[in-house]
């Protein structure tokens, strides 16, 4: 097991390497570049356009900035300048990770909360009028666009006269210290996110675990289990469920990068300050350092999210095990 | 008795040199009224200030707060656009025109305390703006090629309270372009200025403290929460008073709520979020249902002055189509093509105007009617006026072909997708065009991208809109043949970097506008510059180097809480009503 991890942690630089180089390549392709905002402003001459072009590094060649970029993150860690916030972007990015975590740690425990008690619920009344509610609900909702459900709930709370239409708080709460009021309204401006964005997520994992569960109620242990003469719901909730969530620990290794792109429009939509609009606004702007270290980011989410649910697996299950 | 005499005089001196020069501000023309002092009002910015250093980046979000906690020497009347005193009390200019003589407002300190003198002007300028490092600097406003060399204006201070400009060569918009710049104190941001090199414009970043940043202007910086909010408070030592002598501005915090994208500030507008709000003719409709289903609201129409008319341009430099684009007579028959009423009013709701040629209409200076000269929207005029001049369907695949069995009359028309504005006019523009067989293909781009695209000359048709400035002069690169933003004839732009504009591309009539724009710079007798300026806008209107669509008039949405509401860009220097607003 041991070895197993080592070797893919080893793979890992390599991954990361050949991620950036493509990821680097395909802004570049991209025409034009950030200093193109500065051409309309009276105060700007096509001399002081250059100037800045120089400061930013922008007028060397490709294979040059990129270099440049590389020995920054491996000898200092720094990962470039942010061209649009003029400061590192380490820092940029830094200032909204928490609330990204916060935002998308929260809907995605929703959306799990409320799928996998309904997969079992399903799995359990199968065919009958709540699997076939639950399932059409559940594809509604992945069906709608995330940004979409937001404006219509942001809509619905306007028609009702209430004003927490967007951000994380109250104007007179974003300045204010931790409180329990602060809390209450933290929750009040959070529902709407988790709605818009949890219901994409709920469809499919109530069916792979409705899926899971089918699979696992024919088997012959949980035969056994019924005839020792356990009662049924210890059969289900003790044998039955433990081997059907198995699946989905690999599942939800994979959606750790949502993180990031599973927020990106509703973020916007929502005025919540997360990696998301920042990704998508640097891509827009040509801010390239900002737009690349996301990615990385975002593919190292990837890259550990698997590894992570690979591990988990072998922990949970004995039944795997990596050679 | 003689120690009460005493102390009466001392204090009557003392009282003398307390604010010595206050600024009354009575606008009755535009409905200003004593208000009432205390209250909270909150905006928006569209997004979180990289820095609060004015000159570190170009940004609406930083003007857009620099506007409030800093003054220029100079600055617009808010009725009329006429230059007034702001920072600089009084002011003359020597016969020659070459010496500018500013006298300082007395009495007027920094955020903390410290006296505003002559010294922070010139270190304002000598240190930040005409600094070739700083990103948002203008050293190139104050560098004047006088016989081909480039010679530098000079700022001194000649003592506590006057600065003396003095110019290598006469220039009518100086004091205009004065205008546009926010002093800074010399106390703060001498060191960083003296490290060299590009560290001014980390200056003041959003990381640092805040009794930092300190301006002279109606009100200073407060608390910053990162990407959510930045909350100002009143200046209570600020040098502008109302008719009634009391102290400007009203409201006793100014917030700014960091809200992204137009759904949702229309949101936390509706949800009483924000106070204020600029917004669209498109966006009209919705927001006069909810004022007259009482929403508690008014929207307040009025024309602009400043605010970017959109205009199609054709490349004259295209390779397959350019022998029909640089032509005039070709450009006007297609003019007959372009149907700005139905812009006007399917578009911006009928809240826009016909545009100047491309003078705004609000600006009683300078604007030319030219509308007697432009081609009306007339369908079969163009589709003759076309034929006559050769441009009929030669090969039969019902589109038009140059004249000689040409190519057919078909092109690429850029604009910008995520504009609602943009994509409606551009759809008009491809359906009219192919009723006459002219065939337009719709390309998008991005709006941020739309400017570069015209520059980089990757385009044969474009749908682009340019601000309006009160003086023709601030706009010369756009409109003077040759200027670096004169996108649509790039051939006229100097070949080498720095070399001169090339005159032989040029048509006779941009020849003509060539030299108005040359001259108008130099020319300080105000009428004949008018004149000549008026000249200009005709050549333009017969000559169409672009077509222009339509000017929006400025709409906002404002509630009824707020007081001496007046519709302003926000960003725009030296035009800042918000002193004057007051809260119920």
């Amino acid at each position: 097991m041991l070895v197993y991890t080592l070797r893919r942690l080893l793979a890992f630089p390599a991954t990361l390497l050949l991620v950036s180089v493509i990821c680097f390549a395909i802004i570049q392709l991209a025409p034009g570049s950030f200093t193109d905002r500065y051409l309309e402003d009276p105060r700007m001459s096509p001399a002081s356009v250059a100037r800045i072009r120089g400061q930013l590094g922008l007028d060397k060649p490709m294979h040059e900035q990129y270099f440049m970029w590389i020995k920054g993150i491996v000898t200092r860690g720094d990962f470039g300048h942010a061209f649009g916030a003029n400061r590192p972007v380490t820092t940029v990015i830094g200032e909204r990770l928490w609330w990204t975590i916060v935002v998308a740690g929260i809907t995605m425990l929703f959306a799990w909360l409320i799928a996998v008690p309904l997969g079992i619920f399903t799995a359990l009344r199968r065919n009958g009028v709540t699997d076939a509610l639950a399932s059409f609900i559940g594809y509604v909702g992945l069906a709608i666009p995330d940004f979409l459900i937001a404006l219509l709930l942001v809509a619905l709370v306007l028609q009702t006269g209430g004003t927490n239409v967007g951000g994380l708080f109250s104007p007179r709460y974003i300045a204010a210290p931790w409180s329990w009021d602060k809390l209450v309204d933290f929750l009040n401006h959070m529902w709407i996110p988790i709605l818009a964005i949890g219901t994409n997520s709920i469809a499919g994992v109530m069916r792979q675990m409705r899926a899971n569960l089918l699979d696992v109620l024919n088997a012959d242990y949980v035969r056994t289990a019924r005839s020792k003469g356990i009662s049924e719901r210890r059969v289900i909730n003790r044998h039955a469920v433990r081997n059907a969530i198995n699946p989905l620990v690999s599942l939800a290794g994979i959606s750790l990068p949502e993180l990031i792109n599973g927020t990106i429009i509703a973020s916007i939509v929502l005025n919540l300050p997360t990696i998301g609009p920042l990704l998508y606004d640097s891509l827009v702007n040509k801010d390239q350092y900002v737009a690349m270290a996301l990615l990385l980011l975002s593919s190292l989410l990837l890259i550990v999210g698997n590894l992570l649910a690979d591990l988990a697996l072998a922990w949970v299950d004995p039944r795997i095990r990596y050679g | 008795m003689r120690r009460m005499l005493v102390v009466l005089i001392v204090a009557a001196a003392l009282a003398g040199t307390a604010v010595a020069q206050p600024k009354v501000m009575s606008l009755p023309e535009l409905g200003i009224v004593p208000g009432t002092a205390g209250g909270t009002l909150t905006l928006s910015l569209g997004s979180a200030p990289p820095s609060f250093f004015y000159y570190g980046q170009i940004d609406n979000a930083v003007q857009a707060l620099t506007a409030q906690t800093f003054d220029p020497l100079l600055e617009f009347n808010l009725a009329n656009y006429e230059l007034e005193p702001a920072l600089a009390a009084s002011w003359s200019v020597s016969d020659d025109g070459l010496v500018y003589t500013l006298n300082l407002r007395e009495g007027v300190t920094w955020h903390d305390g410290v006296p505003f003198t002559a010294d922070d002007v010139v270190f304002t300028f000598e240190q930040v703006i005409t600094n070739p490092e700083t990103r948002a600097g203008d050293s190139a406003q104050f560098t004047y090629t006088v016989d081909g060399e480039p010679r530098q204006v000079t700022f001194e201070a000649v003592d506590e309270h006057t600065v003396v400009f003095t110019l290598p060569a006469p220039s009518a918009a100086f004091l205009l372009n004065l205008r546009a710049f926010y002093m800074m104190p010399k106390h703060k941001l001498e060191s960083i200025a003296a490290a060299g090199g590009d560290a001014i414009n980390g200056a003041w970043p959003t990381t640092g403290p805040l009794t930092d940043v300190v301006g002279t202007g109606p009100f200073m910086y407060d608390n910053y929460v990162a990407g959510q909010l930045v909350s100002l408070k009143r200046n209570p030592n600020y040098w502008k008073v109302d008719e009634a002598g009391t102290s400007l501005p009203y409201v006793e915090n100014l917030e700014y709520l960091v809200v992204g994208g137009t759904e949702a500030q229309t949101a936390q507008f509706l949800a009483g979020n924000i106070d204020a709000l600029n917004i669209s003719g498109a966006q009209f409709p919705n927001f006069k249902e909810q004022e007259l289903a009482g929403g508690g609201f008014t929207v307040v129409v009025n024309e602009a002055l400043f605010g970017s008319p959109p205009h199609l341009a054709f490349n004259f430099d295209d390779p397959t189509l350019g022998a029909a684009f640089s032509r005039t007579d070709f450009r006007r028959a297609i003019e007959y093509a372009v149907d700005r009423h139905r812009v006007i009013d399917d578009v911006y709701n009928g809240l826009a105007t016909l545009p100047g040629t491309p003078t705004a209409p609000a600006n009683g200076a300078f604007y030319e009617d030219t509308t007697g000269l432009m081609h009306m929207f007339d369908l079969e005029t163009a589709a003759s006026e076309l034929d006559a001049l050769g441009y009929v369907d030669s090969d039969g695949d019902g589109i038009r072909n140059l004249p000689d069995g040409g190519p057919n009359l078909e092109f690429a028309l850029t604009y910008a997708s995520d504009s609602q504005v943009f994509t409606d006019i551009a759809t008009i523009i491809q359906n009219d065009f192919a009723q006459i067989g002219v065939k337009a293909d719709l390309q998008a781009v991005l709006n941020s991208a739309l400017l570069g695209t015209g520059l980089a000359g990757e385009y044969q048709a474009i749908i682009v809109a340019l601000g309006n400035q009160p003086d023709p002069e601030l706009r010369k690169p756009i409109w003077q043949p040759g200027g670096s933003l004169y996108y649509w004839h790039r051939s006229t732009q100097p070949q080498t970097e720095g070399g001169p504009v090339n005159f032989d591309a040029m048509e006779d009539w941009e020849r003509r506008i060539y030299e108005i724009f040359d001259t108008g710079t130099v020319n300080v007798d105000a009428e004949a510059r008018a004149a000549a300026y008026r000249e200009w806008q005709v050549l333009n209107a017969e000559n169409v180097p672009v077509i222009m669509i339509a000017k929006p008039s400025n709409i906002a949405a404002v509630y009824d809480r707020v007081g001496n509401f007046v519709y302003n860009l926000g960003v725009i220097p030296g035009y800042n009503p918000v002193p004057l607003y007051f809260v119920d």
